[in-house]
């Protein structure tokens, strides 16, 4: 693994000396002062905003001009620098833009740094004090945080290992996968520590889930991953956080709920923006993607089916454990359920891909079809 | 690579029926007495709110933590109830002494409770209405190009090896991906105001970057976080330090001091991060040892370049006259002695003594002369 640089600088003695003589005399090269690059003044467009990405898509320098192949730079020279020769290769995997660009990557990721939130003191933990829950709806909000970090933990560590894979050219993306990296990991914070007051503690680990959710990470290509990550995964856990802050059993909950959903909407935005965009500009890439959506579907149905997911979910849903509230929990998990699904299909219809609307062409379509129609003979509609 | 759960769900007859079991409201409930520690955190210092360390409890916390991690190798979360089929996430650094620092749960708080944005914490107007002149402009534009690079391997650092990490290092791999967002953020930052200026970016600089891929594919994390964290960071930090103390216009040195503060968390975790290995690992001492006699003079391939250097001789002494030039060669002068030293000393505190006398760096550095 390790990379030797092509000169050991210690013994390299005409580098040595050139660097002492320069401290010596003051006889500089300059030669870099002259470099062949453009020359900007980039202001920012709206004052209140500040200078942002956006406002440096300039010529050389901006983000709308990077060829669909980068063939010059695979270094660590930032993007309109000279490059001489003998900068080393970075050893990207993805040099191609359509293999991880999205339409408004650069203001996805300021708005990630302008709404970075601190779950140690934006969330009112000391509401908690005093808060005794039942044992049923206290167990089943932990096994629900049980799982929610599990998930957070694989949503951090799959963006991030594809991080450095990214040419060095594409440095929007590579900013916004670092933001969310960071975002992933205060939401596995947030659901830990809110477990660790219920007074119940963590719960169960989900098998099913651990096993579903591990496809997310071992994807074949960037847009692979982010199709399973960005679009069905996080959408599907969007959709769960938008129930959940309505289940919420207290205030803190809800606040937590609000505060996760702004990030998880961002990611599952860069999600559906790059799922356009590389439809639009690898249409060959179509068919893979196909094949990599029938897998995560599985994975998705899979998170359904997991049952200490779906029994603690019903039980915050009904309040309780009485037959009643039971009762009630089934009908609102069962809307949620078909509610994941549908809008998991919205999505892939608005980003260009309405042919997974196709029993015969997506399992997961069809389970929906069966169970919307098992749904509406009970008097359940989403 | 690509991994496929080990059966297709929607077809599996067993799966459908315990879903349909529970829809019809038989629930199996087999969570419900999971076998874990039931506790209740408490924000120690309601000021502070509910930190990491508020919840270093019992089998929850980090302490306990053994040092070797043999039989979690999943995404639970630790402290939960394990059973069944759990997938096995491949991670190789298992040992806790050799990610481990014990400010680590502290920093990552630090990291967030800091945050910035630099699209508008940055006073960029400022440089508009009072530009700095050509010279120190295009110095300017050199050396933040260089920090680019820097950060650009910073960056890549953490992403590289926080999927290799074990899950149970959950604070530790927090902050590294508060590390993440803290480069991105410098990378940002350093790009906007090489732009701004006027100037362009300048030349990338080969021999810094030679020595900064050797740092990053460290083979191990010890080692490249001491290269990265410890060596990079305390480099980078005496950099920001300085150029704030020489900068050219407010916005620098407002940059520069937001910069110090991130770069100092990477220090501080890096220093700590060796003092932990070494104590729990002292045989790792003659191997750090030599990994650094090998790969020290990657230090002397950044500070000797002239894409370095010269912008900041320039920028320290506040021109190309004669007797700026003068003025600025003796402050880097200073400067890389000053880096030098801490460098060394940082080494020291962590256990890694005697590195003045063994390392080749000193012999080189004492030649500085400046005329």
């Amino acid at each position: 693994m390790a990379y030797l640089a092509t000169h050991d600088y210690l013994e390299d003695k005409n580098f040595v000396d050139k660097w002492l003589y320069t401290m010596r005399t003051g006889e500089m090269d300059l030669s870099w002062m002259n470099a062949k690059t453009e020359k900007i003044a980039p202001r920012p467009q709206n004052a209140r905003r500040g200078l942002t990405y956006r406002d440096l898509d300039v010529g050389s320098y901006g983000f709308t001009d990077v060829p669909e192949k980068v063939r010059e730079n695979r270094s660590y020279a930032p993007r309109g620098a000279e490059i001489p020769e003998g900068v080393p290769d970075a050893q990207p995997w993805v040099s191609r833009k359509s293999e991880l660009w999205a339409f408004n990557t650069e203001s996805y990721y300021e708005e990630a740094v302008s709404r970075q939130w601190n779950a140690t003191t934006d969330i009112p933990w000391d509401r908690l004090e005093g808060v005794e829950m039942p044992e049923a709806t206290g167990k089943a909000l932990s096994q629900l945080m049980t799982f929610l970090t599990e998930v957070e933990m694989i949503a951090t560590d799959t963006p991030a290992m594809w991080l450095p894979r990214l040419n060095p050219d594409f440095i929007e993306v590579k900013a916004f996968i670092a933001s969310q990296a960071m975002d992933e990991a205060r939401h596995a914070e947030v659901f830990r520590k809110r477990a660790l007051t219920t007074g119940w503690g963590l719960m169960a680990a989900s098998p099913m889930n651990e096993m579903a959710l591990k496809h997310l990470r071992d994807a074949d290509s960037f847009s692979e991953m982010s199709v399973a990550l960005h679009l069905v995964a996080e959408g599907n856990v969007l959709t769960m956080f938008r129930f959940s802050e309505f289940l919420s059993p207290t205030d803190v909950d809800k606040k937590i709920f609000r505060l996760v959903m702004q990030d998880e909407a961002r990611h599952v935005g860069y999600g559906m923006q790059h799922f356009k965009y590389v439809l639009e500009h690898f249409p060959e890439k179509r068919e893979v993607l196909h094949a990599h959506l029938d897998e995560a579907e599985n994975i998705s149905f899979a998170g359904a089916a997991a049952t200490e997911v779906t029994e603690s979910f019903i039980i915050l849903a009904g309040g309780g454990m009485k037959k009643e509230n039971i009762d009630e929990g089934i009908k609102i998990t069962t809307q949620f359920n078909l509610k994941q699904m549908y809008e998991h299909f919205e999505r892939l219809e608005k980003c260009g891909m309405p042919e997974r609307k196709d029993p015969n062409r997506s399992k997961l379509y069809n389970m929906f079809l069966m169970g919307k129609a098992a749904a509406e003979a009970q008097g359940i509609k989403i | 690579m690509a991994f496929y759960a080990y059966k297709d769900y929607t077809e599996d007859q067993e799966v459908l029926e315990a879903m349909n079991q529970v829809m019809a409201g038989n629930l199996g409930l087999h969570w419900f007495n999971a076998n874990t520690e039931k506790i209740k955190g408490h924000a120690s210092d309601p000021s502070r709110g509910l930190t990491y360390d508020d919840l270093n409890i019992g089998s929850y916390g980090y302490t306990n933590l053994p040092e070797h991690l043999r039989t979690s190798q999943s995404m639970v979360a630790r402290g939960s109830d394990k059973s069944g089929k759990l997938p096995d996430m491949g991670y190789v650094v298992n040992r806790k002494s050799d990610v481990w620092s014990d400010n680590v749960s502290e920093l990552y708080e630090e990291t967030k409770a800091r945050r910035w944005a630099p699209a508008t914490d940055i006073p960029w107007a400022a440089l508009g209405e009072k530009p700095v002149n050509d010279t120190l402009e295009v110095a300017c534009a050199q050396l933040y190009t260089f920090l680019q690079e820097c950060e650009l391997v910073s960056l890549d650092f953490p992403s590289r090896w926080v999927a290799l990490v074990n899950q149970d290092f959950i604070e530790q791999k927090s902050f590294m991906c508060g590390q993440m967002l803290d480069a991105s953020r410098l990378l940002e930052v350093f790009r906007k105001r090489t732009l701004y200026g006027g100037a362009g970016m300048k030349r990338a600089n080969v021999n810094a970057e030679q020595g900064l891929k050797e740092w990053l594919w460290a083979e191990t994390y010890p080692q490249g976080s001491l290269s990265i964290n410890l060596a990079l960071g305390g480099m980078l930090l005496a950099i920001f330090r300085h150029v704030a103390a020489f900068a050219p216009s407010v916005t620098d040195r407002a940059i520069m001091r937001k910069a110090m503060q991130d770069s100092g968390r990477w220090v501080s975790y890096g220093t700590g991060c060796l003092s932990y290995h070494l104590e729990h690992q002292p045989g790792q001492r003659v191997a750090l040892h030599e990994y650094l006699d090998e790969s020290e003079h990657v230090m002397l391939g950044i500070i000797g370049s002239a894409e370095f250097l010269e912008p900041l001789i320039i920028i320290s002494g506040g021109g190309l006259e004669k007797d700026q030039v003068k003025a600025g060669r003796v402050a880097v002068s200073k400067l890389i002695k000053l880096m030098m030293r801490e460098y060394f000393e940082r080494l020291d505190y962590a256990g890694l003594g005697g590195r003045t006398e063994r390392s080749r760096l000193p012999h080189v550095i004492e030649r500085i002369q400046v005329v």
